[in-house]
């Protein structure tokens, strides 16, 4: 099993090396891979202009792919062990419509209020940021209420999905009595965008998702025993309660940092854990978590290489080419399987 | 001597709905239980609550000198293991690593396996009689294969009591008799207290130490002589005529 998993981790650094490489090469602008290694090595670089769209605009946005895969990678793998279900992810409990929520009230309320967001681009950024995760974590402050009065984690599931459609509810509220500008900005920010990160943020970015990452890997011996059932776990000495709270946390921590900065970005955190599965045929999350993150990475760049296709300054919306990556991949494993690929 | 468990005025059931109520009973030395009654008499529950996976409704239960309310995961998962009905959610797994489950309460937070842990491994594959297929997928085992390998978990946890909720439900009467005989030898050669379900009333009489019978929301404890000489068995399944062998 560890021979395999070496092999498989090494093959996924390689080809994550590749398309990190390819998303910064491809562009509108053409830069020859080698003025790119130059650039990346802090070698001066044929042409100024090169120095700056790399250093500042697609470095960024493939650092952001990759912590964005990796963190909605893991965290969709440990909700799917939490609830036993094959189609939970990152979302599944409201926290993108929490920070949607959030972000709703930031950019559209305020614009209700009379108060203009286009004074200030610093105000607007970090208000975006800022507004996302206290939406984010308002869900999920009531979801930790629901779970310390709640012993059936499945109620806890069909709890957060009425709690993201209550946000849902409130945003379209929202929406209709907005502004045309500041409406098509919040649907601007519901479509995903990697590029949003500033470079400064993308260090606390880096920061909050390694260490939801760390957290997300020193659970999985819990996770394990989880994969027996909550009765089995218990009897095996796992605090069953303590290990729900600190999955939901790290899911917190994880994607909605991740929504925060970037937008909601959909699928990934549905199907990687799938895919891992797929390849590595085992449930055991020492080896599942480190894979989850390599997988992420491929996957997001691969999206993002994807959505620089149309080769102008303009992109597809992330959120619109992982949906279009993940769903026939979904189709595929239920055809392939005749049903969704077991979780264990 | 301090008793191994001790059950002392418990009354159990679900949501304040009490199934049995004021259970005392002592256990003082190693021995094989079998616990009897028709469905929905609160077997299951029993096993369930003295496992402590759902709350006591009232009363206290000790293990030798501890209290039950008083003792953390850690410490109940090194005191006794379990085997419910419900079988392990878990498919893709081979029979060794299911089995390196019981061990999760003595590895690090790495689950890394000592000596020790693989010698309780292998010596509970061995005495279940699964060491053969090893490195087989539980998927692919029978259902009397799949109940020997839950048994061994259990075992390999290495705890002085065993509770199981009938395990004999899906194996055939070979099958089942070496069970009864396995846990037999547990209680002999490793003085394991071993609390067992069981529909197979012959097995149960045959093999059992003590009988806890439960009938009309009452627990009855004795030897099986006991049941057998007292008709209360018979009364039991309402007048059924039985043959012990």
């Amino acid at each position: 099993m560890t021979s395999k998993f070496s092999i498989l981790s090494i093959g996924l650094v390689i080809s994550s090396i590749v398309l990190f490489m390819a998303d910064l090469a491809l562009g509108s602008v053409h830069i020859p891979l080698a003025s790119i290694v130059d650039i990346l090595l802090g070698n001066e670089a044929e042409k100024e202009s090169w120095n700056i769209i790399l250093i500042s605009s697609r470095l960024p946005r493939a650092l952001a792919a990759i912590l964005a895969g990796s963190a909605l990678a893991v965290s969709g793998l440990q909700m799917q062990t939490l609830f036993r279900n094959p189609l939970a992810g990152p979302y599944i409990l409201g926290i993108s419509s929490g920070a949607g929520l959030g972000v709703a009230v930031f950019i559209m309320g305020f614009s209700v209020l009379g108060i203009s967001l286009s004074s200030s681009v610093w105000f607007a950024n970090y208000g975006i940021v800022v507004s996302a995760i206290l939406g984010a974590v308002l869900v999920l402050l009531l979801l930790m209420a629901a779970i310390a009065k709640l012993k059936d984690i499945m109620t806890v599931l069909i709890l957060g999905i009425m709690i993201g459609s209550i946000a849902t509810a409130f945003i379209s509220i929202l929406e209709y009595f907005s502004q045309e500008d500041s409406l098509k900005s919040f649907v601007l920010w519901t479509m995903g965008d990697l590029s949003s990160v500033a470079p400064k943020s993308l260090k606390m970015l880096f920061f909050i998702v390694m260490i939801g990452l760390v957290a997300a890997f020193s659970i999985s011996k819990q996770l394990n025993a989880y994969l027996l059932g909550e009765d089995y776990a218990l009897s095996l000495g796992t605090n069953v309660n303590v290990t729900r709270y600190l999955v939901i946390l790290v899911t917190a921590l994880l994607a909605g940092s991740i929504t925060a900065f970037c937008g909601p970005i959909g699928f990934v955190g549905i199907i990687t854990p799938h895919i891992a599965r797929i390849f590595f045929k085992s449930a055991n999350h020492f080896y599942l978590v480190p894979l989850c993150v390599l997988l992420g990475i491929n996957i997001m760049l691969l999206a993002d290489i994807i959505a620089q296709l149309p080769g102008s300054d303009k992109t597809f919306p992330i959120n619109a080419v992982t949906s279009l990556i993940g769903i026939p991949f979904i189709f595929w494993i239920i055809f392939r399987n005749k049903k969704i690929a077991a979780l264990n | 001597m301090k008793n191994i468990l001790s059950i002392s005025s418990l009354s159990i059931g679900y949501n304040k709905n009490k199934v049995l109520s004021n259970i005392s009973l002592d256990i003082d030395q190693p021995k094989l239980i079998t616990l009897i009654g028709r469905n929905g008499q609160g077997k299951s529950t029993l096993l369930k609550t003295l496992s402590g996976l759902i709350p006591a409704i009232d009363g206290e239960i000790f293990f030798g000198e501890k209290i039950n309310k008083e003792l953390n995961h850690k410490e109940k998962s090194k005191l006794f293991s379990v085997v419910l009905t419900s079988p392990p959610a878990i498919n893709s797994i081979t029979v060794k690593d299911f089995v390196a489950y019981g061990r999760y309460p003595y590895t690090n937070w790495l689950a890394q396996k000592k000596e020790e842990d693989n010698r309780q491994i292998n010596q509970a594959m061995e005495l279940c009689g699964i060491t053969n297929f090893a490195a087989t997928n539980i998927a692919n085992l029978s259902d009397g294969e799949r109940q020997k390998v839950a048994l061994a978990r259990a075992i390999a946890q290495n705890t002085p009591i065993i509770f199981l909720d009938e395990p004999t439900s899906h194996l055939d009467l070979v099958n089942q008799s070496e069970l009864f005989d396995l846990l037999d030898q547990l209680v002999e050669k490793q003085q394991k207290t071993i609390i067992i379900s069981s529909h197979q009333l012959n097995l149960a009489l045959n093999y059992a130490d003590e009988i806890w019978l439960i009938n009309n929301n009452q627990l009855e404890a004795n030897t099986p002589e006991y049941f057998i000489k007292s008709g209360k068995i018979e009364a039991l399944f309402g007048g059924l005529k039985l043959k012990y062998f």
